[in-house]
């Protein structure tokens, strides 16, 4: 079954994984500074992580960013939700509240 | 390709009380840093703080005009603890590091 990256098929994914980051590349070759910064922060927390490569499919970038509302790359969901982007993801981890938020919903 | 106090004004439209800086990371005038510091943020989380800028931008990433916005918003108080926030995706070769706060030697 291919994978058409509709607006059931995203929320799956956020659904099934409690941290996930899409982002151009991968963690071990990431191909944008943004995105490598958002997987090492994931990386940092020490928690495994779903992450998905938007440079597979050129249909990903556009269908990923209207369906979360959010107009740039990488995208970080932990249980579900949107974070934001790289800056945030750094800022919340520096601040302790990244690490908060996954080990507090993770309990539940 | 636009200027810094292009980025400056249009954040200005979104956040009219704010302080803003923006920096063009590589003189390319697509790639910025912005500090957004206002003291309506207090109280929000940073994808709220986020969302009406990126609202806006929308219609200037979808057609590349501006290729990234590293965002930083912060309420006065946030931006005299934190300081320099600046963050270039394309440096850094050397050393290993995802934020200004947090800077690792490379390990292979």
């Amino acid at each position: 079954m291919s994978f058409n990256w509709t607006p059931e098929e995203l929320q799956a994914i956020v659904d099934e994984h409690s941290i996930v980051l899409f982002m151009k590349g991968t963690p071990e070759e990431p191909r944008c500074g943004f995105s490598n910064r958002a997987a090492k922060v994931l990386q940092q927390v020490g928690v495994p992580f779903a992450s998905v490569n938007i440079l597979t499919d050129p249909r990903a970038i556009p269908s990923v960013c209207a369906w979360a509302d959010f107009p740039t790359m990488p995208q970080i969901y932990i249980h579900g939700e949107l974070i934001g982007g790289s800056d945030i993801a750094l800022e919340m981890y520096e601040s302790g509240e990244l690490q908060e938020m996954i080990s507090s919903e993770k309990s539940n | 390709m636009v200027t810094e106090q292009w980025v400056v004004d249009e954040v200005g439209k979104v956040v009219p009380s704010a302080i803003i800086e923006a920096t063009d990371l590589h003189g390319t005038g697509d790639h910025f840093h912005v500090r957004v510091i206002s003291q309506s943020y207090e109280g929000q989380r940073p994808l709220q703080r986020q969302r009406p800028i990126l609202a806006h931008f929308k219609q200037y990433i979808v057609t590349n005009t501006v290729h990234a916005l590293d965002l930083k918003c912060m309420t006065p108080d946030q931006e005299t603890a934190l300081g320099e926030t600046k963050f270039d995706p394309h440096k850094g070769k050397e050393t290993e590091f995802f934020g200004i706060h947090i800077r690792r030697e490379k390990k292979e």
